[in-house]
This record gives structure tokens, C-alpha cells and sequence, in this order.
């Protein structure tokens, strides 16, 4: 089977095709297809993954033909597969066909049907490419298609002119990644003439590229890459405002697969970045800095869609904080889990969306539990398992990251309590959604009140199907003083990473009660987030933060007072504040201002071409003259 | 100099000839120095191409006469920016 | 005598073409004349590589012309670009003026023009080549007699031309006067290790000539003002298949006459990209007119093709053909579509996703070529010469420049497919559209992705 993995990205291709065609006859039918197009793909790397899942299983690369061939330049089209590639291959076709099924349900009667499913498998194709690349080039290939089809679904309700404005925005922002990645590529070429990752890795092994400055800075380069499209700081803001799309995409593209490209590509780098300690540090850095700044900016956003948007941010700091450890499994196990939960939670935001009319304020909503039962029990699983309560998947996967992180250096100590902080905002952020939106009384009026509604089986299936993953989905990854050795996703990624891993400490150094500790400090902190979120949210009014400081008081509530000034406000000022000056200001002005600058230098370039030709002739022997001047002095 | 400074296209057409004409001074120069005759026939060849540009820009220039009643280049501008 | 059948089939279609004027006015017959002549223009040229591909390096008159595999590969692949654009274009061309099968003509003629820039091994060639190039570009800029613009840009290219040719024959003639022969071969030998400041100025004075017919800035300025006066019809065919041949005929002199003396004007190469680059890139940013946009993003792609001259080695040699064939075939796709437009502004295009799909996504298709968006031919073209450029060594910053030009030129390609996708028009657009031209755009976009798939074809 493994020499038939073309036939995994194949599929969507000839879907995209038929979808994209045909859009206009098919109709309901160009989402079937898609989703079967989907299917089959999955059902192929099922059947890889359980051969790649063997014992004694060493990677293979799949030529496909030669690919260039020019000079010194020598690139094959191959396909890479290995324990890594297939996992991902898993979570892309698996994740991605349950999508498709909801998202039949979900852009039923859109005008833009057949159109959205083309670009849908033309994005699970650019991803497919991305993972399997057995060279940069090929996945570069993919990383730009993904950027590219984020582009066309962002702004695929296109006629509200701010949606396009976020699509071109998170173009730009990607395409910053992109230099950084392309320059990256340059600098590994112009050093050893290869760019195929087999080759490279050996190479790097046996100290080719030793140099530790220019090894930096390849590794920092191909981070910039990674920051733009797993949006980290400074890199980030195109992804909340990237939720303009429709929700399904948002599921898809901006929590489970895109995003965490940069994740999948400096694991594949791993031999790069491991042997650079300051790229390593800049990334937990980053990552530290990402996870605190866009979890604060959650704790305030009113909507739906944007708090989990800036909790993608902040979860994706946190895989990155486990890379900049050098902890590549545990990443890749966070990436895992985070796509289950992230998956779901979007997913049944999209529901609560639908049922809503399209509205996506929570302040409007309120009381849910009663009418979706479904969405509300599937989406409070969502909410746990992020928050990391046992034995819900997120609890395993993030307290690997904190236990890396407390293991780190001499300033591992540090990161941890950090990293703890932003667990504490994590779980608080969640379940102020949770509480706002599905407890309480509904307050949207009379006129959505009648319109209430659980979605569709088509949309309610995925979801189920994604909550038992979302629950279980940590045991994949049992830590060690749980039962010896029953870290399966360890074990199973060990072979592609082997080489690095001699070169990090390993879990095993802290004893058995001091993990213990940690994983109940971890619990107990969870917790506190959802008490404090319970205490501030159990009777939301909307009004409040406007004038009902009266009605406020007949609730005899008083500590809630306390409470508020206490937790509530300076958990909101310190929101505020990341929103205004660290977004808005900071990196949104960074950027629009270089547009301003490019924009300004070519007005005042295009008037010197004033249309007369005397003028033309004289700048052009003037240019002469200077390179004349030129010339002569370099030689002379 | 004569490009650079005139605004009367023909004027400047005549310059571009001078340009040339020195040009074929210089290869006639160069070719007695070396005793070679190639580059006596480049000359004929210059000269051939140099009379098939200036019809051509001739003609160009009447064309433009005929619209603005000027051969001022000055005058050109409305394609810019 | 095969090798050199291009030239001559060029020259005498040519002749024919111009008969063929005479004997009939009506456009239908002078269309397919033309579209005829270009098919066995690629008849002949296919004919001619499969001959050289056989007796291997031919030489022709006293050495002047010398047919490589390279040369006359190139000479198919360019006679099959101008194929593609009679087809697309030819019924445009004839709505230009009144004197249609001259516009063929003339077109003809610059081929010739082109395959002897491909073959030249002597200045002399090269210098009838450039003009036979040149002067039916200065007709053909002005073919539209009755619009004013028109004459500005023939007027215009005419003068500044001029100039350029006078540069090019001092460049030849200080280069002779240190030499004493014509021939490459010979001046290759001439020049090794140091060099006087004679030659040194003949090979600036040459970079200069060429890089204002490659529209390299500071050469540049005349380029958006011809490029924006010539009828549309005409422009793609200036823009892209001339620049190319001008392109070959570069790294042709520089490689086989200056390759040894590579270090002495290695520099002026590299601030020429540099300022090509940033002029073409920022100016085309701020600009109205799709047509002039275009215009300026040539610019910015000569800057590109630059480091092919700048690398000078195996690999650049074939990426510029590479370069060549797919910057060649995207504009081409672009300008079909501006053509069919009444208004050239970005307004024009709105809303042109919707009523018109097919058109939309064949410019799109092109449109990311341009860009350099993976996986259509555009990317790899850059990224080819930016290898080429890499085996010359270490000069990482005007790499990194590029790359950052290259972001800036997305903003106004995507302008463009924004307009055509994300913004709806006010007034219908109306477009004739004929199933034919639709199929040819297709092939085109469809050849577009497909050289970005298989580069393979075109390298090997």
C-alpha cells in the first residue's frame, strides 16, 4: 500500500476537479463527493498507518519521478512516509472528512456551495502535500496552496467588504512567514546543495552544518515561517480576524490542520533546530509570550468565534513552548489532542451559530443547555478536556508540555509557573463562554427564542464522533509513572526523531511524588479557573457591564463583588490592555505602517516618470554616469 | 550632448546620426590599426541599418506632426506617471 | 543546412505575409495566412532541433552564426509562445488599424529578429539582430495611426531606442578596438585575468544597451509609456517574447564573450537587479491602470531574469529559457483578459469572478504565476534563477531582497484577483466571448501549472 500513497492526496484532487467543475449541475451532490473523495483518502492512510505501524518499520520515500533536475539543483517528487507523516495524514483525512459531512449540514442552501467544497478539497490536498513532502520544495508547495486556500475561504463570503479585508490580511501575514521560510531554503541550499530531508538529516548529524551562527540562522528563518502560519506573536492577528469565514473553516483550517504546520515542520526540521540553542530559546520565548498575550485577550472577547480563535493562538504557544524544550513528541501529541477538542469546540460553536440565525454575540445567548442538548454536552466535554481536567485528553497532553517545561534549564521553574498562568486563563476564559452561553436565561429575544433549534443529525454526528475523541484521546499518551512504557504516541514517533532526542533530557529525571505534585497542581489550578469563572458568570447579565450595579446588589451576591475586583477586573484590564496595545497598536500599526511606507515611496516614484522624453533621457545617462562611477571604483 | 539638451525631435533624430557617424570614424580607425576589414564592412552595415531607422523615424515624426502640428517632444506627455 | 532554416522560413513568411496583404483586405484570410505562418514557423524551428539535435553544433558564414542544441531549442519553445499568442490575440491584431497582414508581417520579421539573437557568434549579428528586432517594434508601437497615444509611444520608444542603438555600437566598437575581432570566440580569449579600462567601458556601455532594451532600470523609462500607448493587441507580444529574445541575447554575450572577466562586472549586474527590482516592484504599487501595472511588473521580472546574467552558469542558462517560456505564457493569459475590457482601471475587473467565471480564473491562473505561487511555473522560475544565483556564492543580500520584492509584487497581482473575486460591479461587463478563444485560454492556464508540475519538459 505504501507504494500507492500518491492515492491519498489524488483524491481530494480529482474531488476539488469535479466539485469545481461541475458546480453548477451538481448541486447537494458536489459536497458527497467531496466528502467521499475525503473518505477514500482516509481509508488509504488507515491502511498505511497500519503498516507503517509495524514492528521494525523504517521510513520510505515514494519516487514519484524526477522533479527538477538543472546544475547542481537535483529534486525529486517524492512522498515521505514515516510514523510522523502518517499520524498526520490520520489527523488530516480523519478530521477533515468529519468536517465535510457537518459542513453539508452547515452551508446547506449557500449560494456558494460547490465552490466551497472545491476550495475544502483543494486545501486537504495543498495539506496532504505539506505533510508527505520528502524535500522542502514539496512542502513548500503545500505550505503555500494552504495559505492560498485560507485566502479564498476567509473571504469566501466575500460581498462584506470587511471579510475580504481579513482575507487579505491573513495573506499577508502568511506570506511574511513564506520569506522567511523561502530564505531559509536559500540558506540550507547555498550550504550543502540539498534540500531533501533524508540527506539533510544525516548530513546534519555527521556536523555539516556546524557553523553555530548560520545554523541560527537557518533555524530562526524557517521559524518565521512557522510563526506566520501558526500565528504566533508578532504574526497573529490575522487569525481571529481570519474567523470571518464560516465556521466549519475556521474548524478545520484555523484549529486542527493549518495552524499547526509550523508544529509539523519544525518537527520535520528537527535535525536544524536541535542544534541550535538560541533558535530553540527565541521559540519558548515566543511561545510563552503567544500563550500569555492572546489567552488574556480571550478572557474578554464577546465573541464566540474569536475566544476560541484567541485560544487557538494561545494553545498553539503552548505547542511551541514544547518545541522550543525540544520536547517533539509532546508537541506533536498537543497538536493531536488540540484537534480534537479544538474541532469540536468549533464545530459546536457552528451549531450554536446555526441555531442562533448567524448571530455570534454571547451576550445575546444564554440557556442553550435546555434546547441543544447535544451541542451542550458535546461542546462541555470541549471545554474540560482544553481546560486539562482528567482523564480528558488535554489534561495528558499539556501537563507533558509543563512537565518539559519544569525539566528545562535553570529557568525551567520560570516557564512553568508562566505556563501554569496561562492554564489558569485557559480554563477561565473557557468556561466564562461555557457559562455564558449555555447556562442561564436566553437573552435574544422573543423572536430567535422560537427559532431554537438542534442542528441537523449531519451536524451533530461529527460532533459526537469528536467528543469520544476528545475524551479518550489522551490515552494515547499515558506518562510514565502511570504505567511503564504505555506512552504509545512516544514510542510510535521515537524512530523519526531518535537522533534528537539523545540530545534533550528526557521526563525521566523527576521522581515519581514530584510528578504527582505537579499533575495535581496542574488539576487544582484547572479548577480554580473554572470556580473563578463560575463565580463571576453563573448569573451573566449582559446589562451589567453597562449600568446594573442595582440590580447587581439585590442578587446578594456580595463576595461578588469582592470577586470582581479582585479577579474580574484586572483580568479584564490586563485583556484590554493586550488588545489594545499589543494588537492593535503594536503589530497591526507595524505592519499597515511598511504598507504606508511601500505605498508613499511609489507615489513619489511614479512622478518622476513625468511623460517627457528629455526628462527620460537625462535620468537615464545620469544612471549611466553612476554606474560608471560604479564600475570604476569597484575595479580601480 | 545634442540628446540631451534639444526639444526638436528631428534634431534630436540628427544627434542620434552624429552618435553613430563617430561610431564609424572610430571602427575605420580601429580597422587600419589592426589591418583587418571587418570592421570596414560593420561600417556599411551600420550605415544601412542607420538609413533604415531614420525612415522609419521619419515617418513616425510626420505622423505625430500631423496630430500636434508641433515636433516639439515636450509636447509628449500624456502618457505618464 | 539545418539549424538555421528558422531564420530564413522568419524572412520569407514574412515576405509572403506581405503578399498575402496585397492580394486580399478581407481579415478572415489574413488571419489564417498569419496563424498559418506561425505553425510552420514551428514546423520549421522543431525541424531545425531535431537536425541539431543529430549533427550536434552547427556553425554558418565564416562562424557568425553558430546553432547550438540550447540556441535552437529556445528557438522552438519562443516560435511556439508566438504561435500560442497569434492564436489568442489575432483577431485583436486585425482590429488595430487598417494595414492587418503588416502587423503579421512586422511580427515576422522581429522573429527573425529573435532566432538571430539566439545563434549570433559575432557582434556584427548581434547588432543587425537587436535592430532587426527593434525597428518594426517602433511600427508596431504605432500601428493604431488614429490615436495619439499610439504616437506618443512610438515616437517615444523611436527616439530613446535610437540612443540605446548608438550606446550598443560604441560598446561594440571600443570592445573590437581592444580586441581586434568580432568574433566571440576571439574576445573570450582576449579577455582572461585583468582588464584595461578600454574594453571595461565597451562591456558597460553593452550591459547598458541591453539593459534598456530588458528594460532594466535606470534604462527603464521608457518602458510603462510604451508599453501603456501601444495598442493592447501589441503590447504582450513586446512585453514578452521580445524581452525574452533580448534576455538570451544577454547572457549569450556575457556568457560566451565576459564569462571569464565575470568579477569585473559581476557588481553593476547585481545593482541593476536591485534597482530594477525596487523601481519595478514599488512603482507598479500605486498604479490605476491594470495595463500600466502590467507594464511595471515587466520591469520587476527583468529584474528576476537579471540573476540568470548575474549567475551566469549551467543552471541560469537554462532557467531563463524556463523563466522566459513561463513569464511569457502568464502575461499572454493576463493581457487576453485585459483586452476583452473596456476599462483597464481595477474597477473594470470587478465583479468579473461572477459574470464571466471562465475568464476570471484562467487571468487568476496567471495572475499567481506571476506572483510566484507555488506549484504554477512562475514560482519555480524564480526560484530556478535564485538557485543559479545561490551556486554563484554568498551574496545573500540581494537574495533576500528579491524574496521581499516578491512579496511586494502579491499586493498588486492579487489587487487584481480581489477585484475579479471579492468585489461585485456596479454596471454589467460585457465581454463577446467565442468558444475558441475560451478553449485556447484554458490550454494556456492549463500549460501554465502544468510547466510548474513538470519542469522537466523545458530543462532537460
Amino acid at each position: 500500500m505504501i507504494q500507492n500513497i500518491w492515492l491519498v492526496p489524488l483524491f481530494p484532487l480529482i474531488g476539488f476537479l469535479i466539485a469545481g467543475l461541475g458546480r453548477k449541475q451538481l448541486g447537494n451532490a458536489a459536497g458527497w463527493i467531496a466528502s467521499a473523495a475525503v473518505l477514500a483518502s482516509f481509508i488509504v492512510s488507515v491502511m498505511i498507518f497500519f503498516e507503517v505501524s509495524a514492528e521494525g518499520f523504517k521510513s520510505i520515500d515514494v519516487h514519484l519521478y524526477d522533479f527538477i533536475k538543472v546544475g547542481k539543483l537535483d529534486i525529486a517528487f517524492e512522498f515521505r512516509v514515516d510514523q510522523l507523516s502518517s499520524l498526520f495524514l490520520l489527523i488530516i483525512t480523519g478530521i477533515g472528512f468529519l468536517i465535510h459531512i457537518y459542513s453539508i449540514g452547515y452551508m446547506k442552501g449557500d449560494v456558494g456551495f460547490g465552490k466551497y467544497f472545491a476550495f475544502l478539497n483543494l486545501f486537504i490536498f495543498s495539506m496532504l502535500l505539506l505533510v508527505l513532502g520528502s524535500n522542502f520544495i514539496i512542502m513548500f508547495i503545500g505550505w503555500e496552496g494552504v495559505g492560498l486556500c485560507s485566502y479564498l475561504l476567509i473571504g469566501f463570503w466575500y460581498h462584506k467588504k470587511e471579510y475580504s479585508v481579513a482575507a487579505r490580511k491573513a495573506f499577508v501575514m502568511n506570506r511574511i512567514g513564506d520569506l522567511g521560510f523561502l530564505i531559509g531554503m536559500f540558506l540550507i541550499f547555498a550550504k550543502v546543495g540539498t534540500l531533501d530531508f533524508q540527506t539533510l538529516e544525516t548530513l546534519s548529524f555527521k556536523g555539516v552544518i556546524a557553523e553555530p551562527g548560520y545554523l541560527t540562522a537557518i533555524a530562526f528563518c524557517f521559524f518565521v515561517g512557522a510563526m506566520g502560519k501558526s500565528a504566533q506573536i508578532p504574526l497573529f492577528t490575522w487569525l481571529p480576524d481570519a474567523m470571518a469565514g464560516p465556521t466549519p473553516v475556521s474548524a478545520l483550517i484555523h484549529a486542527a490542520t493549518m495552524v499547526t504546520a509550523g508544529i509539523y515542520m519544525i518537527t520535520r526540521a528537527h535535525f536544524i533546530f536541535s542544534f541550535s540553542e538560541t533558535a530553540q530559546t527565541f521559540i519558548l520565548i515566543i511561545g510563552l509570550t503567544t500563550a500569555l498575550v492572546s489567552a488574556t485577550i480571550a478572557i474578554r472577547q464577546n465573541d464566540i468565534k474569536k475566544v476560541l480563535a484567541y485560544s487557538t493562538v494561545s494553545q498553539l504557544g503552548f505547542m511551541f513552548m514544547a518545541l522550543g524544550v525540544g520536547a517533539y513528541t509532546t508537541a506533536v501529541f498537543h497538536v493531536l489532542t488540540h484537534a480534537f477538542f479544538k474541532a469540536l469546540l468549533f464545530l459546536g460553536s457552528g451549531s450554536v451559530i446555526h441555531a442562533m440565525s448567524n448571530e455570534q454575540d454571547i451576550r445575546l445567548m444564554g440557556g442553550l443547555k435546555s434546547k441543544m442538548p447535544i451541542t451542550h454536552s458535546t461542546f462541555l466535554i470541549g471545554c474540560l478536556a482544553i481546560a486539562g481536567i482528567p482523564p480528558l485528553s488535554g489534561f495528558f497532553s499539556k501537563d507533558e508540555i509543563m512537565m518539559n517545561l519544569f525539566i528545562h534549564g535553570t529557568y525551567g521553574k520560570v516557564f512553568w509557573v508562566l505556563g501554569m498562568i496561562a492554564a489558569l486563563l485557559t480554563a477561565y476564559y473557557m468556561f466564562r463562554l461555557y457559562f455564558i452561553t449555555f447556562l442561564g436565561e436566553f437573552r435574544g429575544g422573543d423572536k430567535l427564542k422560537s427559532h431554537l433549534h438542534e442542528s441537523p443529525a449531519l451536524m451533530t454526528m461529527p460532533l459526537i464522533v469528536l467528543a469520544i475523541l476528545a475524551a479518550a484521546g489522551g490515552f494515547l499518551g499515558i506518562p510514565e509513572v502511570f504505567a511503564h512504557d504505555a506512552h504509545w504516541l512516544h514510542n510510535f514517533l521515537t524512530p523519526v526523531i531518535e537522533k534528537s532526542l539523545a540530545l534533550e533530557p528526557t521526563i525521566h529525571h523527576l521522581s515519581h511524588s514530584a510528578e504527582y505534585i505537579m499533575m495535581a497542581v496542574a488539576v487544582s489550578v484547572a479548577i480554580i479557573g473554572i470556580l473563578l469563572a463560575w463565580g463571576s458568570y453563573k448569573k451573566f447579565d449582559a446589562k451589567k457591564e453597562n449600568k446594573g450595579i442595582e440590580k447587581f446588589f439585590e442578587d446578594k451576591w456580595h463576595w461578588d463583588e469582592a470577586y470582581e475586583n479582585a479577579f474580574q477586573k484586572p483580568f479584564m484590564k490586563m485583556s484590554a490592555f493586550a488588545e489594545k496595545n499589543i494588537e492593535r497598536k503594536g503589530i497591526d500599526g507595524g505592519v499597515n505602517g511598511i504598507g504606508k511606507l511601500v505605498e508613499f515611496a511609489s507615489d513619489k516614484l511614479r512622478l518622476l516618470q513625468n511623460g517627457s522624453v528629455g526628462v527620460y533621457l537625462f535620468l537615464m545617462v545620469l544612471g549611466m554616469i553612476l554606474l560608471f562611477i560604479i564600475q570604476l571604483l569597484s575595479n580601480g | 550632448m545634442g540628446v540631451l539638451m534639444r526639444r526638436n525631435a528631428i534634431v534630436i533624430l540628427m544627434c542620434v546620426e552624429l552618435m553613430l557617424n563617430a561610431v564609424n570614424l572610430l571602427l575605420v580607425a580601429f580597422s587600419t590599426l589592426y589591418g583587418d576589414s571587418d570592421a570596414q564592412i560593420f561600417v556599411f552595415f551600420i550605415m544601412v541599418v542607420a538609413a533604415a531607422e531614420v525612415s522609419i523615424g521619419l515617418a513616425i515624426i510626420v505622423l505625430m506632426y500631423r496630430k500636434v502640428q508641433s515636433v516639439d517632444i515636450n509636447i509628449l506627455n500624456r502618457l505618464k506617471n | 543546412m539545418g539549424g538555421m532554416l528558422g531564420i530564413v522560413a522568419a524572412a520569407i513568411l514574412g515576405v509572403v505575409m506581405m503578399f498575402v496583404g496585397l492580394i486580399s483586405q478581407k481579415s478572415s484570410v489574413i488571419r489564417i495566412a498569419g496563424v498559418a505562418c506561425f505553425l510552420i514557423l514551428v514546423g520549421v524551428t522543431a525541424f531545425d532541433f531535431s537536425a541539431i539535435h543529430e549533427q550536434g553544433t552547427q556553425l554558418y558564414f565564416n562562424n557568425m552564426l553558430s546553432v547550438g542544441i540550447k540556441a535552437s531549442w529556445f528557438n522552438v519553445l519562443i516560435s511556439a509562445c508566438a504561435f500560442i499568442y497569434i492564436l489568442i490575440f489575432n483577431n485583436h491584431i486585425t482590429k488595430v488599424g487598417k494595414n492587418d497582414a503588416e502587423y503579421f508581417a512586422l511580427m515576422l520579421f522581429i522573429m527573425v529578429g529573435v532566432f538571430m539573437l539566439s545563434t549570433y557568434n559575432h557582434l556584427l549579428i548581434l547588432f543587425i539582430g537587436i535592430e532587426i528586432l527593434s525597428i518594426p517594434q517602433y511600427i508596431l508601437a504605432g500601428s493604431d495611426k488614429e490615436n495619439i497615444k499610439s504616437n506618443e509611444a512610438s515616437l517615444k520608444y523611436f527616439l530613446m531606442g535610437a540612443f540605446s542603438t548608438g550606446i550598443l555600437l560604441m560598446g561594440i566598437t571600443l570592445i573590437y578596438g581592444s580586441v581586434g575581432s568580432f568574433e566571440i570566440g576571439n574576445i573570450a580569449t582576449a579577455f582572461q585575468g585583468e582588464v584595461t579600462a578600454l574594453p571595461m567601458i565597451g562591456v558597460i556601455l553593452l550591459i547598458i544597451a541591453f539593459g534598456f532594451k530588458v528594460s532594466a532600470a535606470p534604462m527603464h523609462w521608457w518602458t510603462a509609456d510604451v508599453y501603456d500607448g501601444t495598442p493592447t493587441a501589441i503590447t504582450p507580444f513586446m512585453a514578452t517574447i521580445v524581452k525574452v529574445a533580448a534576455f538570451i541575447g544577454f547572457i549569450n554575450l556575457f556568457h560566451g564573450a565576459f564569462g571569464n572577466i565575470h568579477y569585473s562586472w559581476k557588481l553593476t549586474i547585481a545593482i541593476l537587479i536591485c534597482v530594477t527590482l525596487f523601481i519595478g516592484n514599488i512603482t507598479a504599487v500605486f498604479q490605476q491602470s491594470v495595463k500600466r501595472m502590467l507594464a511595471y511588473s515587466s520591469i520587476a521580472q527583468a529584474g528576476f531574469m537579471l540573476f540568470a546574467v548575474f549567475a551566469l552558469n549551467d543552471t541560469a542558462e537554462k532557467s531563463i529559457i524556463y523563466y522566459g517560456v513561463s513569464y511569457t505564457l502568464a502575461s499572454i493569459g493576463v493581457f487576453a483578459v485585459l483586452i476583452k475590457l473596456k476599462d483597464y482601471t481595477y474597477e473594470g475587473f470587478n465583479g468579473l469572478g461572477k459574470s464571466h467565471p471562465l475568464y476570471a480564473i484562467t487571468a487568476t491562473v496567471c495572475l499567481l504565476s506571476l506572483a510566484g505561487i507555488p506549484v504554477t511555473s512562475g514560482f519555480f522560475a524564480k526560484y530556478f534563477v535564485l538557485t543559479a544565483a545561490m551556486e554563484q556564492g554568498l551574496w545573500l543580500g540581494i537574495i533576500v531582497f528579491a524574496v521581499l520584492m516578491a512579496a511586494i509584487s502579491i499586493y498588486y497581482y492579487f489587487r487584481v484577483i480581489r477585484a475579479m473575486y471579492f468585489t461585485s460591479s456596479t454596471e454589467e461587463i460585457t465581454i463577446e466571448s467565442n468558444p475558441m478563444e475560451q478553449i485556447l485560454l484554458v490550454i494556456n492556464a492549463v500549460l501554465v501549472v502544468l510547466l510548474g508540475l513538470f519542469p522537466q519538459f523545458i530543462l532537460g
